[in-house]
């Protein structure tokens, strides 16, 4: 799951006016996402005056009459893609690498999916826990439509448990553990539409887990001009990744980190498979971007930051945006300071020497490594503070004063 | 200082891997064990192995018992209990267990009136393959008869709907309490061993004594689940606590002070075991074991049930489940972990 700060649900709840730093706590989430649901498109976009009191009617521009109504304790199974069965009733799922066998009755380690009578099942498909509008640089996607919002969605659970996990209340739960609510692939199309969003996220837990709704959700998009992105952990199998990369926009990946110790003992996976998502992300040509959260005394040496940033270099290409993002205390680690930023700022240097082009740091507003600059003339092409987009010069995607072309989605 | 923070202190250090050395201890826990209070006048009777530390030599206790009583014709037509067989078989397996002449007098010796204990069954797989709900009334009215009021006593698991599907009756027609724990859980994140979660809020704020009451079946992952990985049923986030085997995980959530402190009796309905397929219900693996497994060390009783799972297994021409790559190493994992003995030539194996 993404355990990106800049990406945490508590914070969209305070871009949503509530304030609330707790994203487990139902009534604050209910009381902004009937705000959201209930809103205009401008109100909605992150200010305090687009919080509505509940219970006030629906604005004209939300989906007719739409009001979300979120409840725990319910289950809502769908039938899931990518598993194989097995003697004995059993099932292989085949969607991330645990490949969990799974026992009539069970469910897999990220808890969302379950065999019934020899078939597997997700529990999540259209139940997201977590709706909101966010700025697209939140994820986040610097080379993605700079100052666009996402809608953005998350499902229950995660296929990992990382000890720095910022979301853990919604992605260490199982489904039935927090309130839920319906929305189809194609509410959540017309949604974003509605709300001025170009990009529909899945983000927040792990989208990986929610790859059938994930999948639609991208399908119903595109007939309506809206374009989906993932914010992953990376951990998924080739099918399924070949099978969404036909259908979403962009990519990021958590490479949170680059030691298979830390990563086994810290994420509770196998490194080599999200570096072998990152590779094939390259071969599919679906545009992605790297964020590594740096946690203090666990991931931040220099040998581990220069392995990662000529990994990058040399596997998938220096072009490719990577963000080395602050660590604040959570779940696991919340005995751990947060991260000094001349930690960052040494991870950036190190990065830009092995020869990255566009190295970011991320969870410090106001840091000159949130802009973007052009790797010829080392101009400023996009100025940014925090999450706001302060001026964008890019020029029919290229640097405005000395034509060089910069990498990402742009129109 | 208590016992019990006593207690508390050891089991919390052990689960940290530091070395605690406390012989003495021993017999601290056995004192504690006889009636919690030394003076008593139950403390004359049979020594009962309760979980700890391993003893020193200079402190052995008796070995622990593992009471295992059977009585062909358990299951009658259509998979009903004999009522008569029931109590006898269960009756002696508790008494075994719990040294004394009767269940009730071994439940009295265990509980007190002021406690608040829960019966906590393992009721995935459905009617076919889960803790069977009469014997955990059973064990209920002989609970009420050694002194703890009804509403004192809790039968439940993880959900109103898996306890429905294995043939128990929410609320409290038979006086005491059965329900789910429905997503109660305690707000607190619980820090345990390699992994963290949430309890289950009776486990924290409700109940001073559990009973382990889990079903004689094979497990695909872990091997075997019989009373140990029972409590799986107890945190938020058991599909978490399932790789390599759940050897890393069982005996460090068994440790901790919220279950370990509580842990009086755990005991196995094998009226019907199964030896394959589980825990999911695998009716052709299904056979009438028609008995009862009962013990005051739950490490002793798995691994007395591992046993037995594994000669049926042979009986019908499987493997071993040690051969099928799935040995359920969380048992000697518990028994280093000072929870109970797994060394078979340790514990004692007695037919009721």
């Amino acid at each position: 799951m993404s355990r990106h700060h800049q990406d945490t649900l508590s914070e969209s709840l305070s871009a949503g006016g509530v304030g609330s730093r707790h994203p487990q706590v139902a009534g604050t989430r209910r009381d902004f996402l009937a705000g959201l649901a209930g809103s205009c498109a401008a109100c909605a976009l992150g200010t305090a005056g687009g919080r509505r009191a509940e219970g006030a009617p629906a604005g004209p521009q939300v989906l007719a009459d739409r009001r979300f109504h979120f409840k725990a304790g319910e289950l809502h199974p769908q039938p899931a893609r990518w598993y194989e069965k097995l003697p004995e009733s059993w099932v292989r799922c085949g969607l991330c690498p645990h490949g969990c066998r799974i026992s009539e009755d069970e469910r897999g380690t990220c808890g969302t999916r379950e065999n019934r009578g020899g078939k597997l099942f997700t529990l999540i498909h259209s139940r997201p826990c977590s709706i909101a509008l966010d700025p697209v640089e939140k994820k986040p996607f610097f080379h993605v439509l700079p100052g666009s919002e996402a809608l953005s969605l998350a499902t229950p659970g995660c296929n990992l448990w990382c000890k720095a996990c910022q979301n853990w209340e919604i992605a260490q739960a199982r489904p039935e553990q927090i309130p839920t609510t319906t929305l189809t692939p194609a509410d959540a199309a017309r949604l974003a539409r509605l709300n001025g969003a170009p990009l529909i996220a899945c983000t927040y837990t792990e989208p990986v887990i929610a790859s059938e709704y994930v999948h639609d959700i991208a399908v119903a998009g595109q007939g309506l001009g809206v374009r989906t992105v993932m914010v992953s952990n990376g951990y998924i199998q080739e099918e399924p990744l070949r099978d969404l990369a036909q259908v979403i926009a962009a990519y990021k990946v958590d490479l949170k980190g680059f030691d298979p110790a830390f990563f086994k003992q810290h994420c509770g996976g196998q490194l080599e498979a999200v570096l072998e998502t990152l590779r094939r992300l390259r071969k599919l040509g679906l545009w992605t971007e790297i964020v590594a959260l740096i946690i203090p005394t666990q991931n931040d040496s220099v040998a581990e930051i220069r392995g990662l940033a000529r990994f990058v270099r040399d596997d998938l290409g220096a072009e490719v945006p990577v963000h080395f993002t602050r660590f604040h205390p959570a779940y696991r680690l919340a005995n751990l300071p947060s991260t000094p930023v001349a930690t960052l700022d040494r991870c950036r240097d190190v990065a830009m020497d092995e020869g990255l082009k566009f190295v970011y740091v991320g969870n410090v507003p106001g840091h000159p490594g949130e802009h973007t600059y052009c790797p010829d003339c080392g101009e400023v092409i996009i100025r940014r503070l925090g999450m706001a987009v302060v001026r964008n010069r890019l020029r029919r995607g290229a640097c405005p004063d000395c034509g060089r072309a910069i990498p990402g989605i742009w129109t | 200082m208590t016992v019990d923070g006593d207690r508390r202190r050891s089991v919390s250090a052990r689960a940290r891997g530091v070395v605690a050395v406390d012989r003495d201890r021993r017999r601290t826990v056995s004192a504690l064990a006889a009636g919690a209070v030394a003076a008593s006048p139950l403390a004359r009777a049979t020594e009962v192995f309760l979980p700890g530390p391993p003893p020193g030599p200079a402190s052995a206790p008796s070995r622990p018992v593992v009471a295992v009583a059977r009585r062909p014709g358990l299951l009658g037509q259509r998979s009903a209990f004999d009522p008569g067989r029931l109590a006898d078989g269960l009756g002696a397996a508790l008494s075994r267990a719990t040294g004394e002449t009767s269940p009730v007098d071994g439940l009295r010796r265990l509980f007190k009136p002021t406690d608040v204990v829960g019966i906590k069954v393992n009721t995935l797989g459905g009617v076919g393959v889960s803790a069977r709900p009469e014997v955990a009334l059973k064990l209920a009215n002989w609970l009420q008869a050694a002194g703890v009021s009804a509403d004192r006593i809790l039968i439940w698991d993880r959900s109103d709907r898996e306890l429905r599907a294995a043939g128990y009756e929410i609320g409290t027609k038979h006086g005491v309490r059965v329900e789910g724990t429905n997503e109660d859980w305690d707000r607190n994140l619980t820090e345990w061993g390699p992994s963290a979660s949430r309890f289950a809020r009776v486990m924290v704020d409700e109940l001073t004594a559990v009973i382990s009451l889990g079903r004689l079946k094979d497990h695909g992952l872990a091997g075997v689940t019989l009373s140990l990985k029972n409590w799986y049923g107890v945190v938020h986030n058991p599909n978490k606590l399932h790789a390599d085997s759940c050897a890393p995980y069982v005996p460090h959530l068994v440790a901790h002070p919220l279950i370990h402190d509580k842990l009086r009796l755990s005991v196995v309905d094998g009226s019907e075991g199964q030896c394959h397929g589980g825990p999911g219900h695998a009716p052709n693996w299904a056979w009438p074991y028609d008995g009862f497994l009962a013990s005051t060390d739950p490490v002793a009783l798995d691994a007395v049930g591992w046993r037995i799972l594994d000669e049926r297994r042979k009986e019908v021409g499987l493997k071993p489940v040690k051969d099928e790559d799935r040995e359920p190493r969380y048992i000697a994992g518990a028994a280093r972990l000072g929870l109970g003995v797994d060394d078979p030539a340790r514990i004692e194996v007695v037919d009721v």
